[in-house]
């Protein structure tokens, strides 16, 4: 069924068939790297004033003196380009610029500004980059292609979980996700499971994994810092902007891609082969996308939809995803411009039993439940094949999201410099997990006897999340003599609503899905509602286009304060000097030495604001023996408010022999009030409370390359290269003692003054002095987070129709506990060697003793995506206007030091948002090597 | 025309930004949860805060009595689920459940404070009898402080109060649980903190006092579960439910008082004495003992030995109780096996139900008191004792072991230094494993290593034990 199914996938991408374009006097198509039309970009007869930009398909024309004429090709972002006339026809492949100064970005300033006059870093990923990758969710798309984040992603299930960091965590309080914005549109960004979703083991569910993945154009993202000060609310974990495509002006295109492919399960960090042979199975993977995009100067709209479904690796995770995304463009007025995107994304995974339960097949295979899988004679193999096949049928966990984003801007123009913009919009996701528990599930896994009917049952969970947020902003920009200034006011606000229900019915005859076929019921319910808003004004200006100032205020609210607490000012200020403009270097240094030296420096704060509702003291009401009953609830605290991180940076930016591009950011940030939730004083008899009593730091800093290592007429080559250190320290608990944010009681991970936030506590063994040992309790044994890591990538292109591309990245210095391992000593079967047998003949035997030696250096190196693509350029007179095929594979590579996967160690995440460092090796599958086919047909 | 739409335009951006401003109304944040206004000031609220402060009681409960049981010699731990340092009298400041019960035990007294103090003068309905419901377990919070430890803060943060001083406002609130409405418990309460305290005349008039009240002979207070919303039995999982992995495991001479809880129903768990006029009566006999009048000591002994007698047992299916899972048929397990030379004390699981004592029981009867003088009758009556409150965290107590301070105690209250959270072991036990027994089961005998009673005996004039004394 799979291979038909592929077959006719295949056919369908070959099948596909296409329409037309025309030309004139000195005619092209002026094309991006990846062959993709570029419109807008100028065309201008050399030494002339004669000159004409390209279209919305990248086609220009203009009449030139003779064919000796040259012309020059620019377009932002891209290097300058001269060719001659020649015979007429001129097509022109466009070269990434790598200064980029010109570039114009949005991202931490309220409005669009060119990147020389800021003094802050952004990382874009373009629309190449973006095609290139065969990512279904967003933060596998962003993964090992931003310089100064990194994304681990916390299992191999469907729809689950990432770590996602850059400058190491600021707060204890939540987890270190960025803000996330699509077209300036705040959208739900929980990474980690919810208040109260279905407990299924370690695998973490995701509001990222189902973000609307159609027509993404370009994406920014800053790390935090003087950058996110006029974002306010939880900017301070850094922000990342998803910019979708907008339609052209001119004659409608359309695009179809196809992908086809398989996805097998990794079998690189198993304990046991065997555990693939038992539980892993190849499944298909298919993708169709269908996009078109046209219009007028007044008006113009673009549609993208696609199908994607895969088969997982194993028999029981499956996944659906349906997304579309519409946008329209409109020239209301000479002044007004208005535009809009809406998308849709409705997604389905089923799931398998993961980690923390006795149900997990992965977990217990790997955690020894059957015994050392080596040891096994193929008939047992195919016993246990058989039984976890059985289970597998059995299991039923599924969840459904629905997700609508809408975003909305109206540009008005107020006067020629002067420009009023207004964004609204919501992001509404409506997410379904169920588990239907039935008695032949819990005979398969042993749980009750066989004949039981009586025991089974369905636990559904419903979330229910909008984020309304809307912007206002005033920019105006001017020039005075050798200053340029651009002065912005503007105010924000958003209000999220999640409103959460739990479900759980008791003996459930088995057939049932409906709570309703049972003896008993259960419900619960969580609500979270946060408003923020803040009001900002913010100054660049300029000198000689040279030396920029950078000044910000913000006026930050938010509901989740103390009524002591009103509103908070941030400020931000900051300059850069872009030194290779000046006539003093150029005299000094040749520009084809240094093309671009420049220096920044800036300050900056930023927030994260409380958790909902932790400022109000309340009571509960228990049921307690068919009494009502009142306690105590949550202490409440009139004087809580954002945590707030405050940056200093400063960095270089240099330009090399126009071939390498080299930046260097230092960064200190220091959380000031950090918001920490430890125990009171038991004498108090009062649960914990949220409290500004902490001050975390974190030092550290980020350096990118960029290099052209080959760049000629028919080669070019190109690789990057990130490296980021952090040193992450709680400087300072307010007094308040250590506190667990995650983990287990024998092994957890803890909050501790003079550690580094999340660090790993548990019992170490060292020598007595006296020949013997004895063991330390509460010692430091790691850091989850590791200090040292980056990306890297190569680019190669040939005759600009051939390419390969390889991108992946790193860590070092990192710890984790391999609690799978923990298992396998309880089964009799841990991993040979793990403790010295002298310590054992000491009598030290007790898995709370020997918790030290279950933790391990967590160093990787991985290769997250390899591909090749060929553009075949128009076809059939141009009735094709550009044909690409691509193979990818994705997690081809992985390296690592520790006897598991140090990505997969997201188990422990404490709460909802919570504080996440990884750090525990669980039961859960790595993400899964794809192996993809990409046919696209632009016509 | 141009102009016309331009100005529409941005008339209707204005109006957007004004709705949109009003669609998140910023005060338009409520919590779902319960204010202060939704309990102060309301008819039957001190009914409802009542309740709750029995429902803290029993987590209470779940945080005392199975690790007091664990620290004494009544039980020894064979698992790892709970508490695995205090067998060894490893008590440790850092030990995350120490913390939890001094946590629960202040949360019952700022609970009756609050009560008292907000809850009641507000209610229109408050009466006497929710006076005599929070003073009541505002004297069990401070009772407990000092049953479980040698010193402990009285209110949030605060200086440590002896146990005296725990003592006197234990009594204090106690009496006025009486005086507001009668409290047999509380007397008995008033009763036990004189005990403690050491004064033989009052707690002997005070236990008569708690006697006389008990018109029917046979008060028990109880600290009641709900095994559906919670808060559960722990010491009934420990003991029972947690079926074959058998836990905790009773010194052999207590076998035949094991489980005191097991599983009921779906919705019941067994219920715990927190005070019973047993106790009235054997602290009579401690002072009558130590008064020297061994005569009326046996006389009262033998009084509670009746009405030990009246007390109901219940059959407990306990065939998955392996004695033990780990190491089955490691200890003595069948009824023809003596201990300390003693037969049927010990009995057989796998086949019918056992019939166990569901609030007291003793191997004792009235001929083993007679003849009985001095420190052997004393030795007797401690180990009567040890018998009739099993599984009630009295035991620890009546060994002079005492709990420390968390950690978070030391770290957060400027009253306590480090020499307030080290361990006070009585000198006795060291060296001593209080729970070790030499089982031969070829012989079909088992000997207890230390007799704790006698231990406690002999050892009556330190500050540790024997109150009287």
């Amino acid at each position: 069924m799979r291979t038909t199914k592929a077959l006719l996938t295949l056919l369908l991408a070959l099948c596909v068939q296409v329409g037309f374009a025309q030309s004139r006097t000195v005619k092209g198509t002026v094309k991006g790297p990846g062959g993709e039309p570029i419109p807008g970009a100028s065309v201008i007869e050399k030494g002339t004033k004669n000159g004409t930009a390209s279209d919305a398909n990248g086609m220009y024309s203009i009449s030139v003196s003779s064919g000796d004429a040259v012309l020059v090709i620019s377009a932002l972002g891209f290097e300058t380009q001269e060719r001659k006339a020649g015979d007429g026809n001129v097509d022109v492949f466009m070269r990434e610029s790598s200064e980029q100064l010109s570039e114009v970005v949005v991202t931490g300033q309220g409005v669009g500004v060119s990147r020389k006059r800021i003094s802050t870093t952004v990382s874009t990923i373009d629309s190449r980059e973006l095609k290139q990758s065969p990512a279904m969710q967003v933060d596998q798309l962003i993964q090992s292609k931003l310089p100064n984040a990194q994304i681990k992603l916390s299992s191999g299930q469907p729809g689950t979980a990432s770590i996602i960091r850059s400058r190491g965590p600021v707060s204890a309080n939540t987890n270190t996700t960025p803000v996330i914005m699509i077209d300036g549109v705040r959208v739900d960004n929980l990474n980690s499971n919810a208040e109260l979703s279905i407990a299924t083991g370690g695998a973490q569910s995701s509001a990222i994994a189902d973000i609307p993945m159609e027509d993404i154009d370009r994406i920014e993202y800053i790390p935090g810092g003087a950058a996110t000060t006029l974002y306010g609310a939880d900017a301070a974990n850094g922000v990342l902007q998803i910019f979708t495509k907008r339609g052209k002006a001119g004659k409608a295109s359309v695009y179809f891609e196809s992908q086809v492919g398989q996805m097998v399960g990794t079998a690189d960090f198993l304990r046991w082969k065997q555990t693939a042979d038992i539980i892993f199975q190849p499944g298909w993977v298919q993708n169709y996308r269908l996009g078109f995009s046209g219009g007028t100067d007044a008006f113009n709209y673009s549609f993208a939809g696609s199908l994607y479904q895969d088969d997982g690796f194993n028999s029981v995770n499956e996944q659906v995803r349906r997304n579309f995304r519409t946008t329209v463009a409109a020239r209301v007025s000479n002044r007004l411009r208005y535009s809009a995107s809406l998308a849709y994304s409705n997604s389905e995974y089923t799931r398998d039993y993961n980690a923390n339960t006795s149900f997990a097949r992965y977990g217990n295979l790997e955690g020894g439940q059957n015994g050392n899988l080596d040891s096994l004679s193929d008939d047992e193999i195919q016993a246990l094949i058989d039984d976890y096949e059985a289970q597998g049928e059995v299991t039923d966990i599924t969840e459904r999201v629905n997700r609508f984003n809408v975003a909305n801007n109206f540009t008005y123009d107020v006067s020629d410099n002067m420009k009023l913009s207004f964004d609204f919009g919501l992001d509404s996701r409506v997410s379904k997990q169920q588990e239907l528990g039935t008695n032949a599930m819990l005979i398969s896994k042993g749980a009750v006897a066989d004949g039981t009917t009586d025991q089974g049952y369905i636990e559904v969970f419903n979330r229910n999340f909008l984020v309304l947020s809307s912007n206002l902003n005033l920019t105006r920009q001017d020039e005075i003599g050798d200053f340029s200034f651009v002065s912005t006011v503007g105010g924000q606000v958003f209000r999220s609503n999640d409103y959460q229900t739990f479900i759980t019915a008791s003996n459930v005859p088995d057939g049932s899905q409906s709570i309703n076929n049972s003896a008993d019921q259960n419900a619960e319910d969580f609500y979270n509602t946060v408003t923020s808003y803040g009001i900002f004004l913010a100054e660049n200006v300029g000198w000689k286009d040279k030396l920029f100032l950078d000044f910000g205020l913000r006026f930050d609210g938010n509901s989740t304060f103390g009524e002591e607490i009103g509103l908070i000012p941030l400020i931000k200020v900051g300059g850069s000097y872009v030194l290779s403009d000046e006539k003093f270097f150029k005299d000094m240094v040749s520009s084809d030495i240094v093309n671009l030296f420049k220096i920044r420096a800036n300050y900056g704060e930023a927030t994260i604001f409380p958790t909902a509702f932790a400022n109000d003291r309340t009571f509960a009401a228990n049921a307690y023996n068919g009494l009502g009953t009142f306690t105590f609830n949550n202490p409440g605290n009139p004087d809580l408010q954002s945590e707030i991180a405050k940056t200093t940076e400063f960095g270089v930016d240099l330009g090399l022999f126009k071939r390498l591009t080299a930046s260097f950011t230092y960064y200190k940030t220091v959380t000031e009030g950090a918001l920490f939730t430890p125990p009171q004083a038991p004498s108090s008899g009062q649960l914990a409370q949220e409290k500004n009593v902490g001050e975390i730091e974190n030092t550290g800093y980020e350096i990118a390359l960029n290099a052209v290592l080959i760049s000629n007429q028919k080669n070019r080559l190109s690789a990057r290269f990130s490296y980021n250190f952090n040193d992450n320290i709680v400087t300072s608990s307010g007094g308040a003692p250590e506190f667990a944010v995650g983990g287990f009681t024998f092994l957890g991970s803890f909050v501790k003054e003079g550690q580094p936030l999340g660090y790993l506590r548990g019992a170490k063994v060292v020598e007595d002095g006296n020949g013997g040992y004895e063991v330390e309790r509460n010692s430091f044994l790691g850091n989850t987070f590791a200090p040292t890591f980056g990306t890297f990538g190569i680019d190669y292109v040939w005759n600009n129709k051939l390419s390969f591309f390889l991108n992946g990245d790193y860590q070092f210095g990192g710890q984790a506990v391999n609690v799978d391992d923990v298992l396998r000593y309880f089964g009799g079967v841990n991993d040979a060697d793990r403790f010295p047998q002298e310590v054992l003949d000491a009598g030290i035997t007790s898995f709370f003793d020997l918790a030290g030696y279950w933790v391990e250096d967590a160093n990787y190196i991985k290769v997250r995506t390899i591909g090749a693509e060929y553009n075949f350029g128009s076809l059939l007179d141009s009735r094709i206007k550009n044909l690409r095929l691509g193979f990818t594979v994705q997690n081809p590579f992985n390296w690592t030091n520790a006897s598991f996967d140090p990505d997969a160690t997201g188990s422990g995440i404490a709460a909802q948002n919570g504080f996440a460092g990884g750090g525990f090796a669980f039961g859960t599958e790595s993400a899964p090597r794809i192996y993809l086919t990409t046919l696209r047909v632009n016509l | 025309m141009k102009n016309l739409i331009s100005r529409i335009s941005v008339l209707a951006a204005s109006a957007l930004v004004i709705v949109g401003c009003e669609a998140v109304d910023p005060s338009d944040v409520v919590n779902p949860n319960l204010s202060e206004a939704a309990l102060i000031g309301q008819p039957n609220s001190a009914d409802a805060w009542g309740s709750g402060l029995e429902r803290q009681m029993a987590l209470v409960s779940q945080e005392t009595h199975h690790i007091a049981e664990i620290v004494s010699d009544n039980y020894v731990n064979t698992q790892t689920f709970f508490n695995q340092f205090l067998d060894g009298l490893s008590i440790d400041y850092q030990d995350a459940d120490l913390n939890a019960q001094a946590f629960d035990i202040a949360r019952l007294r700022e609970m009756a404070n609050y009560g008292l103090n907000e809850v009641l003068p507000n209610d229109p309905n408050g009466d006497a009898e929710n006076t005599s419901t929070f003073q009541f377990y505002l004297g069990v919070a401070h009772m407990y402080s000092a049953m479980y430890y040698r010193a402990l803060p009285g209110s949030e943060a605060g200086p440590l109060l002896s146990r005296a001083q725990h003592l006197d406002a234990a009594i204090a609130a106690f009496n006025a649980s009486n005086a507001a409405s009668a409290n047999v418990g509380a007397l008995i309460g008033v009763a036990r903190c004189q005990y403690l305290k050491g004064d033989a005349t009052a707690a002997e008039a005070a236990a008569d006092a708690a006697i006389a009240a008990d018109a029917g002979g046979g008060h028990v207070s109880y600290i009641n579960f709900d095994a559906q919303n919670g808060p559960t039995n722990t010491i009934q999982d420990a003991l029972y439910d947690r079926g074959s992995f058998d836990d905790l495991q009773p010194l052999p001479t207590l076998d035949f008082l094991d489980p005191k809880y097991a599983f009921i129903s779906a919705i019941e768990d067994s219920k715990i004495a927190l005070l019973k006029i047993e106790e009235a009566h054997l602290i009579k006999a401690e002072a009558r003992s130590a008064a020297g009048d061994d005569p009326g000591a046996i006389a009262v002994m033998t009084d509670v030995i009746n009405l030990v007698a009246t007390r109901p047992t219940r059959d407990i299916n306990d065939n998955v109780e392996q004695r033990t899972q780990r190491n089955e048929g490691s200890r003595p397990d069948s009824t023809d096996i003596t201990v300390n030379g003693r037969a049927g004390l010990v009995l057989y699981r796998g086949g019918a139900p056992v019939t166990i004592p569901s609030i007291s029981g003793t191997s004792y009867t009235a001929g083993d008191l007679a003849g009985l003088t001095g420190d052997g009758l004393l030795t007797a009556l401690y180990h009567m004792r040890q018998e009739i409150f099993i599984g009630e965290g009295i035991r620890s107590m009546d060994m002079g072991i005492t709990f420390v301070m968390s950690e978070n105690e030391l770290l957060l209250n400027s009253n306590v230094s480090a020499s307030d959270v080290e361990a006070d072991i009585p000198s006795f036990y060291s060296g001593i494993d209080v729970d070790a027994i030499t089982y031969d089961p070829a012989a079909r005998t088992c000997t207890v290593d230390n007799d704790i009673n006698a231990i406690i005996v002999a050892n009556k004039t330190s500050n540790y034990v024997c109150p009287f004394h």
